[in-house]
Formats: C-alpha cells, structure tokens, sequence
C-alpha cells in the first residue's frame, strides 16, 4: 500500500502528513498533526464528536477519507478562539453552564458556529436542528440550547 | 436561615476554558514513544468452548508486535473467576457474544484491526440461555460454570446497603437472591377494593457515555513501576483492583484519571489490568480504546429487569399490599443490583403488608454494571406505572394518592432499616403547584393526536464511601484545594465554592486540582451520587482546618484571641474591629517564605460517611401521541429533585436535566436487541439510538431543599435520581392521553399500536 | 480499516478504466458516509477504493423546462435539499434530502451514493422513483441509461457491473399541477433509518387525478412502486374513500420483514397509514 502526501491548511496554518491512505481526516488530525481536541465517539458518523468544518462545510471527520480531504481548508476546535480570546459560542457554553464532561463539546461548538454564520438569529427549533447530529448524554441540551441562543444575542 | 456568600450560587465552571477550546486531555489522547495499539478480537458465539486458536497468519502480518491469549496471561483462582473483572481475555470458554478472546498488539491501529481477520479460532458452540425467566427454571441449560463468589466492591461505590445475599445451593443460574417481607400478604389483598397485577419489562440499555472505554498503559521494567492514564469514575479503585490481581504493591502504581467523557456508573474498571499485563508483555506501552461496536457489545451495560407487581389500594387511596418477583437479567457475570432494586420498589410508599423476591440472573449476554442509579428506573417503571393504574381505576388523583402514602422520616424500608429525612413529599407539592402538572386534560386533542401528562417518582439511597482533601494556602495568598476524585460533573467547582464560603475568600482565589493516585489524598469513585457528598464534607473540614490554622496565627500576630477571629474578603480579622486585620497575602507571605515564622497551612480533611442522604425527585411528562402510528412527540418536561442543599444550582440543575434526558430515552427508546443466537443486533448509535437535540423538549428544572444530616450544608447526592422516573412518567402520560397502558419500556410506536390492538 | 490501493482518478474515463483493472472488490468512493461504515465496521475489505472527488462532470444541479432536472452523481444531499427548484418541483426529492442523518452526513452524502448503495430505505430512491428519474450510467461498455426504480435487485445490490459509475439522474419536467411528497417513519426525529417510508406523486388533470406514482421504500428487498394503487388513482377525481383505498392497495403491495427497525406487522400497518397521509399531502400541494 503506497503511502501518500496530504496537505490541509488547518486554523489557517498549513501542515502535511505522509500517510497511509486507510485512514480518516480525524485519524490523521489528531494522532499525525496531534490536534486532538476533536473526539471520537462512535467512528460511523452518529454521534458528532469528531466534527470539523471542512471547506465552509459541516462534517463529520471520522467518515472523511484523509486523501480525500487533500488541499483543504479544515477548522478545528483548536481553530474557534481567535489571539486567545473566546468565540461566542465558547464564551456562552461557559457562561450557561452547558458543558459537562465535555467529550461532545467541540463538535456542538462547531455546528453552533455553523449555524450562527448562516442564520445569526436562530429559534429554539433550528437551534437544536443544528446540532442534532451531536449526540450528547450529560447535559439533554436545554443549556447548550441557550447558549447557542445567547451567543446570538451577544 | 443562614445566608451564605459562595456556596448557594449558580456559578459557572472554575477550572478554565480548556473544555470549550479542545485542550483538555482524555485518556484516548495520550501519545507516548513506542506505543503499540491493542484490538480485541471478540466471541461470535454467546457460548461455546475455546477449541483451539491459530495466530500464525496475524503474527506473520508486518506491523504486528505480539497476539497475546488467555494462556499468555496471569492465572487467578477459579472463585475470583466468577467475576468479571478478572476475566481478562476468555480461557477455556466463551460465555457472551462479545467476550474478549485474543488481543493484538500492533503498530497501528489499523494492522491490529486487519490482523483480527486473520486469527483463526475454533469453537465448539454451547447451548446459549438468554431468557433470564427461562433461565431460572429447573432444568434450564447452565449459562456458566457456578459462581463461587461475588465481589460487590464496585457496586458499593454505587450505593450501600447492607443485606445478606443467598445463593442456590445447587448449580443454577441464580447468582443471587433476596427476600423481604412484612405483614400479612392475604390480608392486604383482602383489605384492598382494588388490585393490580401486571408484568413490567424493561431492556438491557447502555450507560451511554460519548466517549468509548480508553486506557493507556505503561509498565517500566527496571523500576517496577506501573502508570496507568484511565478514563474512569475512580481511579483509587483501579489502583487498587490492579495491585490485587497483579500483586504490584500500591505504592508501585499510579493512576491518572483523565479527563472522563462520561460514565454513568459504566466507566469504572474493566480494561485497565489487561492494558496493564499487555504492557508488561510487551515492554512497551500500549493504548487500548474500544470502538463504539466494541463499547456496545462488550462494556457493562444496565440489567433488562421483568417484575411481576401485584398491588392493591383501598378506596380512601389508602395502600394495602405488594408482592413482587423481581428479575434481572444480569449476563454471563453477576453485577446487576437485585437487592438495591428490591428496596426501592417497596421503598417509595408504606406497605403495611409486602413480600418481594428478587433474583439476579446469569444469561449468556454481556455482563452488566452500574449506571446511574443502578437497577432503579427498573422496578421504578413499574411501581409508578401501577400506582396510577390504582388511582385511576378508583378514581382517585394520581398526585395525592402518592402524597398520601408517601414514606417519609421514620417509615421503613423493606429492609427494616428507616429512613432519615428526605423530601419526596416536597418533591410532590412542588409539582402540585406547578403549571404544567395543572395544565392537566386542559388542552384539547385534536387531528388524530392526543395528549397526555403523567406523574412517577423515583428516589436513590446514595453511595458511602471516605474521603479526603487538602486545603494548601499558596505563596500569594490564593488557596489550592487538592483532591483525589474525578471532576466528572463539574464537582470541582463547587469543591472551589465551599473553600472559598470556609476561607471568606472570593472563588478567583480557589483553584481545585484532582491529583493521580500518588499524589492525591484518597477518595471513593465519583458514582453512588456521593462526590460531593463525601469529598465535599472533606473539603470543607479541610478548609475549616486551614482556617483554624489561620486563626491562630493571626491571632498570634494580632495578639488577640483565636475564638474571636473571623475571615472576611480575603482578611482574617478581629471581630468587630476590622483595622485589626491580616490580608492572606500577607499570611502567606509569614507561612512560606524564607526564614518563615510559622510553618506552612495545609488544612486536612478526612471524613468517613455513614449515613445515607437518599434522594427523591418528581418528574411530569407531557406527550403527544399519534393514535395511527404510535408515535410520541414530548412537548414538555419538567423535574423537580430535592438536592438538600444546592451548593452550586447550575450544576444541580445541569445534572437533572442530562438524568432526566437518560430516563427519556430509557423510556422510548433504548434497548440493546439481541438475536436469537445471543448477537446484539444493534451494535451502533444509529440503531441504539440515544436522544437527539429534537427528540427532547426543554427540561424545567425545581429543586428543593430538605437538608441531609451529614452532606456539607445539608446537600445532598444529586447525580442519580433524575435518571429514574422516565419510563414511568411517559407510560403515565401515554395512558392519560389514550388510555392504553403499555407494559413494556422502551415505550416504542410498534409497542403503543399493539396495546391499543391495531397491530 | 483495513489497507487497500487507492485512486483518484482525474476523468471518468480514467475512472472506468481503474475499475475494469481491478475488478471484483474494488470500490467507488463518493462520499464515503456507507462505504465507510462498511469497511470499519461491516466486514467490507476492497483491496482498491476508487474515489470520484477528482472527477469532472460529476456536479452541479441544472433546470430547464423543455428537458427537466439533471443532478450530478456526486452532488451532496444537503445541496438539493436546499435548491429552489427541487423544492419547488420535485418537493418529495428535496424532502427525502433533507431528512438523510445530520446536517455532517447531508453535507457528505451524494446522491449517487445514496442510490448506488441500493438500501431499501435510502431516502432519495423513492423521490426518485415517483418522478420517473433515469439514471445515467457510464462504464467500459459505453453508456446507458436506467429508470431508477429498475436500478436495484436486492438490498444493497444494483444491475450495476464493477466497472460502472452513475454520473447523473435526470428527471422529466413535472406535469402542471403536480404535489409530491415524501415521508418516513423512523423511532427518533432524525438519525434514524426509514422503518417505512413512502414517497407519492400526484399530477392533476382537469380536477381527476392525471398521473399518480406511490413508491414505498423499507418494505421489500428493494423500493417498489405500489403499481395497483397508481392505477386505482389514475383518471380518477381524489376523494378520501379513493385515497383509502389506495392505501389498502399500497399495503397488498409491501412484503416487509420483521427485524430491529420494526416487525412485519407493524410496517405493514404504517404503509397503509402513511400512504393515506401522503396522498392527502400530495393532493393539496397539487391544488395549491
Ligand atoms: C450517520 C448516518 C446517517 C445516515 N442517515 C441516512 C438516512 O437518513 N437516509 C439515507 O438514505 N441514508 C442515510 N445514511 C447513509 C448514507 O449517508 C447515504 O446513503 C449517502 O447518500 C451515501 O452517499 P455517499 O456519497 O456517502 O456514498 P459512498 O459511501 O461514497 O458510497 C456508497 C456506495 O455507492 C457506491 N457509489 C458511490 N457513488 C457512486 C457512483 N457515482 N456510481 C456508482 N456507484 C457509486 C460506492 O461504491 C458505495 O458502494 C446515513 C449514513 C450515516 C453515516
Ligand atoms: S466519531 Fe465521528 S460521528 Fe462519532
Ligand atoms: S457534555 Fe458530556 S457528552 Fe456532552
């Protein structure tokens, strides 16, 4: 199996990795660029702990071929907060009390940042539209709910 | 009342940001030098005889360090061998479909995985019992060889309850049972203007936790020394299980809780020997993480359960009689709570006359755990399924007839033993008064759909374990509180809180650390509700020790006497006269610097916990069913829970509503399917399917406080009890809106059809 | 996953030529959200995976009057749940897009992969179905082109040869008063997989029902069109006894099974059901 070369420009920094093509974008961020604020809860695309926005795209990494994501433009987690200052959407998840255990953090994170790029003033409905492909089991969402709500509003 | 200045509030998370900004460290991120990767090669069969194992093909697959069997492994008597823990890979035979066989240990994840493939194992398939009921009849097939004993250690973590356990005299398939009676059975039924009687079922369901059971190993041969970077609820007990089964003294092993994604009773200790031996085999360190399928197939799950109830009420709503059977489907291992179910089933009420027998049942599935509130949403199903069944068969309010029989302070348990104050009652009232319980048969139905909203209790007795913790006054003046328990429900903070309300200090001056087991003081596993109920009592006796500390010594220097000391934003000072002060800072300054005056303050805590704080809630369901498909929509939800003394509301109010979403989706949808050959069916989260965002509606949260006797201001454990009226508040709900009961959770559209005899 | 040989390919005809190599096993990758399950969790092991993404020709979704609607192969479900024009026009396909696992699978998940992976419960397939889609096919052969509801022979199994690629579906130009729509019955609101699921057409003519498609998925090894019920409403004026008895008909026509989605007896029951709900849907979007 030939290995391969992959170029990303992840948070706005390029990297490259030589690799071995039977592995996922999420495989290759956090175990060869060591970017491992995104999770991985399921490996089958269920449950949304490995999300990255991927070319202005939601997606869930763990069902993303790394070659196939070769030459794009990747948001992490570790990408969200700008010269250490608290997007939002972070800033309301701590201010609402909306983080547990925190393992389906980053990806929510993410979808609410998705979600508030596109439409800046969602209701409830759409709110919980947008992360339901993030499972969660510690907090029933109510309170990550408001917080994307009152990241809207800030 | 007493006021108080930090503890009480709704504050939000002190350790940081790191959670929100991907910097926290789980144990799956743990990268170190050399490290090889394990896969587990699983049981297809549910039971069957190990006739041999051929690895030469995977052993010859480039990238493959060692494929390691049950021979490889250290050998434990055949007691211990009754228990899960110390089945590390299967020896001899197979006892669940999942079971662990051979472990790879490779240098990717992805050739240990393919090198699976290539391991051949011959099996000689046993008869596989998988009917718990079925099972515990004479003549039944043998799940496994008998149990010779059980270690409940773990589910002691989890609640404490002192009750003897009998186990059959002759091989069978009971694990375990329990009696309990009071009164006179025929005379409760006699006395009663109605009976009930029906059989209640509820399925096998995972605790559910995002991330899968992770755990990296390192064993450094010339030092002897082990470390262990765990996702787990208590890392003490990993230690010390570990040093049992290895024989490593504890002061060789250190354990690093990480981060947890979650574990719901259900990540406590189950890979961390093996990863250990692995590691030793091997010489290298080794990161084993289950993937989803495995979680699902092979962790520890919660027992499925049937109770026959029968029950039986008076006109005046007054309560006669119960006589239940409990069965619980614990898998290949005991570990199901039958007893613990037993208690609460006849618990929540007072039934002058009771008998209930409950069994814990071996069948050849996965064994099962803890989850929060091990075995109570269970039997909670269907006691509070039948307690409106009786009320509405007499006519009676549902609310009121439980107010009415309600157990309060000094009424028994069926173990006899009596309970000390709790809030059930409150619990009630607050519902009582609530808008969405007087909502009730307000709104209309209408196109097909109809609406319902139900009532259920539930109540845990909590977990007792000691703890201890450390209140070190820093160089700065600032305080750092060092215990030994995983932070898994936001805990530290309020650990942070009651420093900070004991040492008059604003909380930035608080910052709380968990240590690993070597550095840390001990603590019990954060399950049991009982975190902040025992380390938190330390806690506090550890800053009021540090306080005490502080007085004298500003007393000393104030020349004043320590009893009329007080500490006050960051000062201590003479009461009533507040030029005569000390800053911390400068306290700090006079107890660490060079050539100090006074030796350093470090306040000790220790505490050991004796008695139980149970804790109740109430929960109404308001649903939507559609009466052609079966389908429930719930439109709101609300909890109430008696914490005793909510020491931080927000993180209260956090762990009722995640309980509460657990206890929905026990109730309409979770259950692990298994086939008739033992196979779970279901073996991804797309078909265990958990609540989403748009399954649940906003959970309205209430809490009361009917203070506990020993937990620090009266708190009381909070983890556990939301999670347990779910199933029982939408069967109520259901029924109210169509009048059909469904006996069986989850409470699925095909189940709600066949009740109402469309299907 | 296991290891394999992969290509991306830079033309389809590049495309063609790699899977004709190959042979048996080898696999295209669109957007990887089944063949990707399948390789970590189901067993599936090619020894070569052929991705598309590099492909040209495989994109884009293109209205006119005169021709219709062509959608690439490779286009993402969310984008056609998104499009003016199928939401408009062919409302049940947009539905069955917009309601495929999360908005991470929507925007991964191709509508050639959607139907070359052959579920029984794929949510584009009766959309599809009901709007008399054809699929156009390109491999070592040549070109052809095939209604999609003849697409499938079993669950996950299409007439497809190894070195065919779907590359588009292109769908006719809806009569004038025309209402489709598509639902599903899944246990959870949303990341769930169709127990039933059924998708209706319905054209207008001079008030009588001019064309009618009942396409019903996850109750047969493959979707299937519901060919008694079209005919029982075609040339016929909508009533609700018509409607019902339609729905009867759709459920003489489903052979479910039982299995962890729902027993026979419960699918069977909602095919009728839901067919009834459709119909009334479809009506009134026909009328608007
Ligand atoms: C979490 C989750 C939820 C899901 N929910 C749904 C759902 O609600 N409804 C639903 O219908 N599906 C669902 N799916 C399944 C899947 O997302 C869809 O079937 C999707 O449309 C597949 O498209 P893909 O591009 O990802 O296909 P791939 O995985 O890339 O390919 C699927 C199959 O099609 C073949 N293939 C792909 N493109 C072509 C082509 N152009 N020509 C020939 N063969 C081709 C591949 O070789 C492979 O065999 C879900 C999947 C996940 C992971
Ligand atoms: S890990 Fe990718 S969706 Fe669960
Ligand atoms: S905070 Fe634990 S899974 Fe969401």
């Amino acid at each position: 199996m030939a290995k391969l070369e992959v170029h990303y420009t992840i948070n706005g920094r390029k990297h490259e990795a030589y690799i071995e093509p039977n592995l996922t974008l999420l495989d290759v961020v956090r175990d060869d660029l060591r970017l491992t604020g995104s999770k991985e809860g399921c490996g089958t695309g269920d449950c949304g702990a490995c999300t990255m926005i991927v070319d202005g795209k939601l997606v869930t990494a763990c069902l993303m071929l790394a070659p196939q994501a070769d030459g794009a433009e990747i948001t992490t987690i570790e990408g969200v907060a700008e010269n250490g200052t608290l997007h939002p959407v972070q800033q309301a998840f701590l201010d609402k009390g909306a983080v547990q255990c925190g393992f389906c953090i980053p990806g929510m994170i993410l979808a609410g940042k998705v979600l508030l790029d596109q439409n800046p003033k969602p209701n409830d409905y759409e709110i919980r539209e947008a992360i339901a492909g993030n499972l969660c089991r510690c907090t029933g969402y109510t309170k990550i709910v408001e917080a994307i709500a009152a990241a809207a509003e800030a | 009342m007493t006021t108080y200045s930090t503890v009480g509030k709704p504050i939000t998370r002190v350790e940081g940001s790191h959670k929100v900004t991907g910097d926290s460290l789980y144990a799956a991120d743990i990268q170190l030098p050399g490290m090889l990767h394990c896969k587990l090669l699983r049981s297809p069969h549910a039971h069957a005889r190990i006739v041999g194992i051929d690895a030469s093909k995977a052993l010859a697959l480039e990238g493959v360090e060692r494929v390691i069997t049950a021979a490889d492994l250290p050998t434990f008597s055949e007691k211990r061998m009754s228990n899960r823990g110390y089945n590390l890979l299967a020896d001899d035979e197979v006892v669940f479909n999942g079971q662990p066989v051979v472990a790879v240990l490779a240098e990717t994840p992805s050739i240990a995985e393919e090198a699976l493939d290539l391991i051949d194992i011959e099996y000689e398939e046993l008869p596989a019992v998988l009917d718990a009921l079925a099972a515990m009849e004479d003549g039944s097939p043998l799940a496994r060889k008998p149990i010779m004993e059980i270690d409940r250690s773990e589910a002691k973590g989890h609640v404490s309850v002192d009750v003897k356990e009998e186990r059959s005299d002759k091989p069978s398939n009971i694990a375990s049972q329990a009696k309990f009676s009071r009164g006179d059975i025929d005379q409760g039924i006699a006395e009663a203007d109605c009976i009930v009687e029906n059989t209640w079922r509820s399925a096998m369901m995972h605790q559910g936790y995002i991330e899968p059971h992770s755990t990296v190993a390192d064993f450094d041969a010339a030092s002897g020394e082990l470390t262990i970077w765990s996702a787990t609820q208590g890392q003490f007990f990993v230690r010390d299980q570990i040093s049992n089964m290895l024989r490593i003294p504890e002061t060789k092993i250190r354990v690093i809780g990480m981060e947890l994604g979650g574990g719901f009773g259900g990540k406590i200790f189950l890979t961390q020997t093996l990863t250990a031996v692995l590691a030793k085999i091997a010489g290298r360190p080794v990161k084993l993480i289950f993937t989803r399928k495995d979680d699902l197939q092979g962790a520890t799950p919660s027992a499925g359960c049937v109770v026959e109830l029968k029950t039986g009420m008076k006109k005046d709503g007054s309560i006669t009689v119960i006589k239940a059977k409990i069965v619980y489907d614990s898998g290949a291992f005991p570990g199901a709570s039958a007893v613990v179910g037993a208690i609460l089933l006849g618990g929540y009420y007072r039934f002058p006359n009771l008998e209930i027998e409950t069994y814990e049942v071996l069948t050849n599935k996965v064994s099962v755990g803890a989850i929060r509130a091990p075995g109570a949403h269970n039997v909670t199903f269907a006691i509070e399924s039948q307690m409106d069944m009786m009320a509405r068969e007499l006519q009676l309010d549902p609310l009121e007839v439980r107010m009415q029989n309600a157990v309060s302070e000094g009424d028994a348990m069926p173990t006899e033993v009596k309970y000390p104050r709790i809030g059930m009652k409150e619990c009630l009232e607050a519902v009582r008064d609530s808008d969405l319980w007087k909502s009730r048969g307000t709104k209309q139905n209408g196109n097909g759909k109809a609406r319902g909203v139900g009532l259920a209790i539930g109540g845990w007795l909590g977990g007792l374990q000691p703890a201890s913790a450390h209140v070190e006054l820093n160089g700065d003046g600032t305080v750092k509180v060092l215990v030994g328990a995983n932070d898994i429900s936001g805990t530290n903070t309020s650990f942070a809180q009651i420093a900070a309300e004991e040492l008059g200090l604003p909380l930035e001056m608080v910052s709380v650390a968990t240590g690993d087991t070597k550095t840390s003081p001990f603590a019990g596993m954060s399950a049991g509700s009982k975190t902040l109920f025992t380390v938190g009592r330390a806690v506090k006796a550890a800053a009021e020790d540090a306080r005490q500390q502080l007085f004298d010594i500003a007393a000393e220097r104030l020349e004043a006497n320590p009893d009329d000391m007080e500490s006050f934003e960051g000062e201590i000072r003479v009461k009533g006269s507040p030029d005569k002060s000390i800053p911390f800072r400068r306290l700090a300054g006079i107890t660490t610097g060079f050539g100090a005056l006074y030796p350093p303050v470090v306040g000790k805590g220790s505490i050991t916990a004796r008695k139980q704080a149970p804790g109740f809630t109430a929960q109404v369901a308001e649903v939507e069913v559609d009466e052609e498909t079966g389908q429930v929509t719930l439109l709101n939800w609300g909890i109430v829970q008696d914490a005793g003394f909510a020491i931080n509301p927000l993180s209260v109010a956090g762990q009722m509503q995640g309980g509460a979403t657990q206890g929905i989706g026990i109730g309409l949808w979770e259950e692990m399917v298994y086939d008739d050959e033992g196979k779970l069916i279901n073996d991804g989260l797309l078909d265990y399917r958990m609540p989403t965002a748009l399954d649940v509606p906003n959970i309205a949260t209430h809490i009361v406080e009917v203070p506990s006797e020993e937990g620090p201001y009266g708190a009381r454990g909070v983890g556990e009890p939301s999670i347990i009226p779910g199933a029982a508040a939408i069967s109520n709900a259901v029924e109210d809106a169509i009048g059909v009961r469904v006996t069986e959770a989850p409470i699925t559209p095909e189940r709600i059809l066949r009740a109402m005899g469309k299907i | 996953m296991h290891r394999f040989e992969y290509y991306a390919p830079a033309s389809l005809d590049e495309a063609v030529a790699l899977l004709k190599e190959h042979g048996d096993g080898v696999k295209l990758l669109a957007g990887g959200t089944d063949l990707l399950v399948q390789m970590k969790e189901a067993g599936l092991h090619p020894p070569a995976v052929v991705s598309l993404h590099a492909v040209p020709g495989l994109d884009g979704i293109e209205f006119d009057e005169a021709s219709g609607l062509r959608i690439g192969a490779r286009v993402d479900v969310a984008s056609i749940e998104s499009n003016d024009v199928t939401e408009q026009r062919y409302t049940a396909l947009a539905e069955g897009a917009g309601i495929v696992g999360s908005i991470q699978t929507r925007n991964m998940a191709t509508i050639g992969g959607n139907i070359a992976n052959a579920a029984p419960s794929a949510d584009t397939a009766p959309p599809l179905a009901v709007f008399d889609a054809v699929a156009e096919i390109i491999g070592a052969g040549g070109q052809r082109e095939v209604p999609v509801i003849e697409l499938f022979d079993g669950p996950g199994s299409t007439i497809l040869t190894t070195d065919e690629v779907i590359t588009g579906f292109k769908l006719p130009t809806p009569p004038a008063n025309t209402g489709s729509v598509y639902q599903r019955h899944t246990p959870r609101k949303i990341m769930d997989i169709a127990a039933v699921s059924v998708g209706i057409r319905l054209s207008l003519d001079n008030g009588k029902i001019g064309e009618a498609r009942v396409c019903l998925g996850a109750v047969a090894p493959t979707i299937i069109r519901a060919s008694d019920a079209e005919e029982a409403l075609t040339g016929q004026a909508p009533t609700d006894a018509l409607f019902a008895k339609a729905a009867e008909l759709a459920q003489a026509a489903s052979s479910p099974i039982s299995d962890v989605r729902g027993s026979a007896e419960f699918r069977r029951h909602l095919v009728g059901v839901m067919t009834k709900r459709c119909l009334d849907i479809a009506l009134e979007r026909a009328q608007d």
